[in-house]
């Protein structure tokens, strides 16, 4: 057992997301997913969708894998990471804290696999280098909709605009008075992080937002696959990243972009 | 109901009514009316009492400045008549009059009259005897304020939204010029919001004939992507963030750029009953004509000191109102609109103003004369006094924002002098009162703001340069206005007042300046003119005329009061908040409410403080097991070649020769020599080790650990793991057994020893499980991923039901750990409290060769023993005393406090911590506690009160 | 008090999403005398202008980075992370960047 094997989630037991009380109480069906426990639907896809079409949704996403890297972050990951971007690379969103730091959000099935894969790297990286799975530490939201701009400014001051925070920048900073972190994922979708413990209190601060504009939570099997951004978007063209809600488009190889890392077998 | 024929650009829609009611009375307006213009033109004149004559007052503005009009709706108190719209089925009641708005008993003070209640009345009169102030109060606390607000909570249930909006360019003010700045930065490409006070954009315009073009310009700044805030007043600049009040919204906008157009606001005038119903500004009067086709009054006399009543005089013309006489306080006013007025017939007293005005209910008829001179009198009936005072620059939003001020000798007003390099002004703010150079100065203002912000190109900023030299060259002044003297009750009878809202009258700031309040800062804090609802903006220059007359100073020298938030008058509810606290809670805490927990805020987390019955609970942990929750506790991983090294030098204790999978309580100590915080620290392997810190101080102490990294630049990482593991404290004689039942773990005596650290999988939970004994029994307290942690309490909570388990809480825990004289950091300890006299001298290792912090005060308190030392004591007598009760010597004054007691059942005794002073910190010293003039006897103990050797902690 | 702090890493935030540690206070080298070690715990400069100040990101990256701000205006004349600060700014308000012994600039808002 390695020194942080106490800090994963272990396949034996159900994982439950901090939001989950919240979730259950608005009726959310819950299914079991690679290990985790999650909010799969509250009415059905189709009203869902439309919520998200029409106003905003917002979904919990706290079971995605979140791994920390320290030290010479792209010697360790292979990628160039840009502070104020993200980079979308294996299905996973690498995003940046410092030059120092990075945190990698993955599915939930792939995190034990990146885990290795970069403590590997790590262990062959020049000067100190640590990566720890931070998964639990973090609960995560994803808020979409035509109206999720007006949502976010219920609860945060960061500047969310097109113009300043295109896909996909990811912009660390305080959340309904905690802290927190907020990913463009596309046009009208975000993604947001916030301390695990504070979870069942987020919920209640986003519920209470979205509700008043029209909005209402919805399960992870509404949320539309996320559109790799094209290559000509992570060259830093603000809002170009075609979206469509309702769409599907699979993506089914990681995006050349340069990406050495080999993709872990889930 | 009577209207004027169709007026040009009128609001009003004929043909839709809206009804509402008004004290109960069915009231019916038109769609477009505000309250105020449906009242009055259904024969309403007296709208409000005021605050401390309870005197009747009428409109006097039409547009937002004034306190006359306030009113309640719908239960909310302090809403403006005059603005707010008609709403089909509100519910709108005066304010301030018992038992009846044309009948109110308080109106007495006003009768009674000016003696009892002159400034300072109340400190003045209400202070002896003192025994009566309960007495005094209840009347004055009746007596006092505007409006009532609904007590309870479900009655008063309003929301207000809190949205952020950021911006390029933020336009305060959107009349012509407001407007023409945010059309001119949005055509720019600029993010622009603009945000106006009145019910619709359009600022003087509205008022003048020139609401079509007002919704052109609307149009043209909307359709250039300007976000419109109509009836939306910002109510201050905080450093750049601007709050803006739109109903149930509050705007908090962040724009990297400002413009301000705020426009002027016309001024009353001060003489002898200047507040009757029936005296009205020249924009009011064409308010209510413009907007809302209602004739002000059938006889009406203007008083002026510029061009603008004479324009006012006209409008009333056309309104078929009979114009008895305009007396205009210039010598020689001959413009274009003296030259109309004399051809329609209208007599023009020049160099003369109104002297006073007489009525009972409202103005009947009023003096009109020369100041200073009592000659040529003349008085004329009327039931409409048209007053313009002057109209300065709304200054105060740009003052705060770092605008100076200076006064103008010719105009008698203060004017904007210098603003902020970012800042940008427009139109009546900076002196462009006519229309065309109102727009063409907004123009320029919003093409700079843009500018600014690198949009635009080489031909709009030449555009823009060739509008501010068109805007340079006739620099167009208002035209001449004369300055009008105050004419008060000395002169005359009757009151003349400064401040509508406060209800202070010229003789109050006379008194006030002979009583020694002789500047205008202080004369504002002992008489709260420029206080009230209106922020000064009918009372501010006013009171400075005042002023400088009683003080016989120039208004230069009197200068104005600071420029202060909120400009604007707003309700608390939409200050508050949205009622939610960022609490933290474990990943157990349903549980905890399952079990009857007693939830309490603990720090930022909610917590079971206990299960019902603590003392149960405690013994519980004696007897069999006990299970608590502890996933509050800060977890700190640190890791690198440099851990240890790192360790050493915040603690003042060694870490780098800790063995892995063994653990070391720690202290960790300021530069001071404080004690800050306590934990445990498991070393995981060479490189890694886990930090635990208490629940309250876990954040301090992670910006504790990153602050000194940043600076001395170690090879360590840090990761605060705080909220992302549950831990549980399994303790008691039976939990070793438990253990057995949940892990694969050897949890003998002899594998698992007291402070080893182990991983292992409890329940089939990734877990690190500490050996080590808070609560004084054998006790495990494992971590795991916070995720798992409700499934590790289920499953801990299942197999210890057999051995008697049973959850127990944060009060019972704190009981168990003052057995074993554990100190809480903050509770025994305080800011002054160091290693030695918190008795852990046995932690300070001053022999490291390292420097780490705390060293050097440590050195020296080392030397120099403290006076007081924290110990245990025992009371035989049963009495628990309160917490910081006094620990006296034989005799002589306080030498120290309890800091915490508890009676324990396990010992059969009350036993506590306390400092005392050093001679008395030994076994069986005798010590005398004060505990509210109740005396006890204690007994001083050293060592912990349980298991004093620590033998059923190692079993 | 509502001002913009910029973050080395994250960029304009709001003030309260930062953590303030108070003017740099360069700890003592070698064995301070008692008085040295008084003034360093206890004293600070206090100026009404520009200062060169420890912040925290409290709620976004949680690094914590050196500011010199202007007191009197909370101008913030510029922000870097420790190992840039040195470089940046005015020479009369560098120093090593060290800060108050006391830990008094740490204020999680902590009670018991």
């Amino acid at each position: 057992m390695s020194a942080l094997a106490f800090l994963s989630p272990g396949p034996d037991a159900p994982a439950r997301s901090p939001m989950a009380p919240g979730a259950a109480d608005a009726g959310a069906t819950f299914e079991e997913r690679d290990g985790w426990s999650v909010a799969s639907s509250f009415t059905d896809r189709d009203t869902e969708r439309a919520l998200c079409e029409s106003s905003v949704g917002f979904a919990d996403l706290s079971h995605l894998g979140k791994i920390e890297i320290q030290g010479d972050v792209s010697a360790i990951t292979g990628h160039n990471l840009e502070l104020g971007r993200a980079l979308r690379a294996q299905g996973a969103w690498w995003c940046p804290y410092s030059a120092q730091r990075a945190v990698v959000l993955c599915p939930p099935g792939d995190t034990v696999a990146l885990r290795d894969h970069l403590t590997a790297s790590a262990a062959d990286a020049s000067g100190l280098a640590s990566v720890i799975d931070v998964t639990t530490s973090q609960g995560a939201m994803t808020i979409l909709g035509p109206l999720a701009r007006e949502t976010f400014a219920r609860f945060t001051a960061i500047d969310l605009r097109p113009q300043v925070t295109p896909p996909p920048a990811f912009r660390p900073g305080s959340v309904a008075r905690t802290g927190g972190a907020i990913l463009c994922e596309a046009p009208d979708r975000y993604l947001m992080l916030f301390g695990a413990a504070l979870g069942q209190y987020v919920w209640t601060v986003v519920a209470d937002a979205a509700g008043h504009l029209g909005g209402g939570p919805v399960g992870v099997d509404s949320l539309p696959p996320i559109d790799a951004p094209t290559p000509e978007d992570t060259d830093g063209t603000p809002g170009e990243v075609a979206h469509e809600f309702g769409v599907e488009r699979r993506i089914d190889a990681p995006p050349g972009d340069g990406a050495t890392l080999e993709r872990p077998d889930a | 109901m009577t209207r004027l024929p169709e007026q040009r650009g009128e609001r009003i829609e004929r043909d839709r009514e809206v009804s509402f009611t008004f004290d109960g009375k069915e009231v019916t307006g038109l769609e477009g009316d505000t309250i105020g213009s449906a009242l009055f033109a259904g024969g309403q004149r007296t709208f409000s009492r005021s605050f401390k004559y309870h005197r009747r007052r009428g409109l006097l503005c039409c547009a937002g400045q004034c306190p006359n009009c306030l009113v309640a709706v719908d239960g909310a108190p302090g809403v403006r008549a005059c603005t707010e719209p008609v709403r089909e089925g509100m519910k709108v009641e005066h304010m301030n009059a018992e038992p009846r708005l044309d009948f109110d008993v308080m109106r007495a003070t006003d009768l009674v009259g000016g003696p009892f209640t002159p400034p300072g009345f109340y400190y003045k009169t209400f202070i002896r005897p003192r025994r009566f102030w309960p007495l005094y109060e209840k009347v004055l606390r009746h007596a006092a304020g505007l409006g009532k607000l609904k007590k309870s909570q479900p009655e008063r249930e309003w929301r207000t939204e809190y949205r952020r909006r950021h911006a390029d360019v933020l336009v305060i003010g959107g009349g012509a010029a407001g407007l023409s700045a945010a059309a001119a930065a949005a055509e720019l490409g600029a993010d622009v919001v603009l945000a106006d006070e009145g019910p619709e954009p359009g600022g003087r315009l509205l008022a003048e004939g020139g609401v079509g073009y007002a919704r052109e310009l609307v149009e043209r700044a909307r359709s250039a992507g300007v976000e419109v805030l109509a009836n939306a007043p910002a109510l201050g600049t905080f450093d750049g963030l601007v709050p803006v009040w739109q109903g149930d919204t509050l705007h908090q906008i962040r724009a990297r750029r400002q413009v301000f157009a705020t426009g002027a606001i016309e001024q009353p005038l001060l003489f002898p009953g200047n507040d009757l119903p029936g005296v009205m500004l020249s924009g009011g009067a064409r308010r209510l004509i413009g907007m809302y086709a209602v004739q002000p009054g059938t006889r009406a006399v203007v008083a002026t000191v510029d061009d603008r009543g004479l324009h006012a005089a006209l409008a009333l013309l056309d309104a078929g109102v009979e114009v008895a006489c305009v007396a205009d306080l210039r010598a020689e006013p001959n413009g274009g609109p003296a030259q109309a007025l004399q051809r329609m017939g209208v007599e023009l007293l020049r160099g003369a103003t109104v002297l006073e005005a007489r009525g009972r209910t409202q103005v009947d008829g009023v003096v009109l004369g020369r100041p200073g001179a009592s000659s040529d009198e003349r008085v004329l009936a009327c039931d409409l006094l048209v007053v313009s005072g002057g109209s300065p620059p709304a200054t105060s939003l740009v003052a705060q924002a770092g605008g100076k001020t200076s006064y103008d000798e010719e105009r008698g007003y203060f004017v904007l002098d210098d603003v902020p390099e970012d800042t940008f002004t427009a139109g009546q703010l900076t002196g462009y009162g006519e229309l065309e150079a109102a727009e063409l100065s907004g123009a320029v203002a919003g093409a700079d703001a843009a500018h600014a912000l690198g949009f635009g190109d080489e031909g709009s900023r030449s555009l823009a340069d060739r509008d501010r030299e068109k805007l340079e060259r006739p620099r167009a002044w208002p035209p001449k206005v004369a300055v009008p003297p105050p004419v008060t009750s000395e002169d005359r009878g009757g009151k003349c007042f400064a401040c509508l809202c406060e209800d202070v009258t010229a003789k109050d700031i006379h008194l006030s300046v002979e009583e020694g309040y002789d500047s205008i800062e202080l004369s504002k804090r002992y008489t709260t003119t420029t206080m009230g609802p209106c922020q000064g903006r009918m009372c501010q220059l006013p009171a400075v005329r005042l002023m400088a007359k009683e003080t016989g100073t120039s208004l230069a020298e009197v200068g104005t009061t600071t420029a202060r938030p909120p400009w604007h008058a707003v309700p608390m509810g939409a200050l508050a908040g949205r009622p939610f606290e960022p609490a933290k809670r474990s990943s157990i805490h349903a549980r905890h409410r399952e079990l009857g927990g007693n939830i309490m805020w603990a720090g930022d987390w909610r917590r079971a403080y206990d299960y019902g019955d603590p003392k149960a609970e405690a013994m519980a942990v004696h007897r069999a097991a006990g299970l608590i929750d502890v996933s509050t506790l800060g977890k700190v991983i640190v890791r690198g070649p440099d851990a240890g090294e790192f360790l050493d030098r915040l603690y003042p204790n060694r870490f780098s020769y800790l063995k892995p999978g063994r653990i070391r309580y720690g202290v960790i100590t300021s530069d001071s020599g404080r004690v800050m915080d306590d934990g445990t620290i498991c070393r995981l392997d060479d490189d890694s080790f886990y930090v635990t810190t208490t629940s309250s101080g876990a954040g301090a102490v992670y910006d504790w650990f990153s602050w000194w990294l940043a600076d001395w630049q170690l090879d360590v990482h840090l990761t605060d793991v705080t909220q992302g593991l549950s831990a549980v404290n399994l303790a008691g004689p039976r939990a070793r057994e438990i253990m057995g039942t949940v892990t694969e773990l050897d949890c003998s005596a002899e594998a698992f020893t007291y402070l080893d650290g182990k991983q292992a999988l409890v329940a089939g939970v990734p877990s690190l499980i500490l050996r080590i004994g808070f609560v004084g029994e054998v006790g495990y307290e494992i971590h795991c991923p916070a995720a798992q942690g409700e499934h590790l309490w289920d499953a801990l909570m299942e197999a210890g039901k057999l051995h008697g388990v049973r959850a127990f809480g944060l009060e019972p825990q704190r009981l168990l750990r003052l057995q074993k004289m554990h100190i809480l950091v903050g509770q025994d300890t305080d800011s002054e409290s160091n290693p030695f006299g918190a008795a852990m001298p046995w932690i300070v290792k001053l022999d490291k060769e390292q420097d780490w912090i705390g060293k050097w005060a440590l050195e020296h308190y080392a030397e120099q023993p403290s006076e007081t030392q924290l110990v245990g004591f025992t009371l035989s007598n049963g009495h628990v005393p309160t917490e910081g009760a006094v620990v006296m010597p034989e005799n002589g004054s306080p030498m120290g406090q309890v800091t915490s007691a508890r009676y324990s059942q396990k010992l059969g005794r009350v036993i506590g911590m306390a400092w005392v002073p050093a001679a008395l910190a030994k076994d069986g010293a005798r010590i005398t506690i004060s505990d509210e003039n109740e005396r006890v006897e204690g007994e001083v103990q050293t060592k912990p009160f349980y298991d004093p050797d620590g033998e059923i902690l190692r079993s | 008090m509502s001002y913009v702090l910029t973050c080395p890493n994250c960029g304009p935030r709001e003030v309260t999403d930062f953590g303030f540690g108070g003017e740099v206070n360069p700890r003592p080298t070698g064995s301070p005398s008692l008085r040295e070690l008084g003034e360093y715990n206890y004293f600070r400069r206090n100026v009404a202008g520009v200062q060169r100040e420890w912040w925290s990101h409290r709620s976004g990256c949680g690094e914590w980075f050196i500011a010199e701000r202007d007191t009197r205006t909370n101008e913030v004349i510029f922000t870097a992370l420790p190992a840039d600060a040195e470089a940046a700014g005015d020479a009369t308000t560098a120093g090593a960047a060290s800060h108050g012994g006391d830990g008094s600039g740490v204020s999680g808002g902590h009670g018991a």
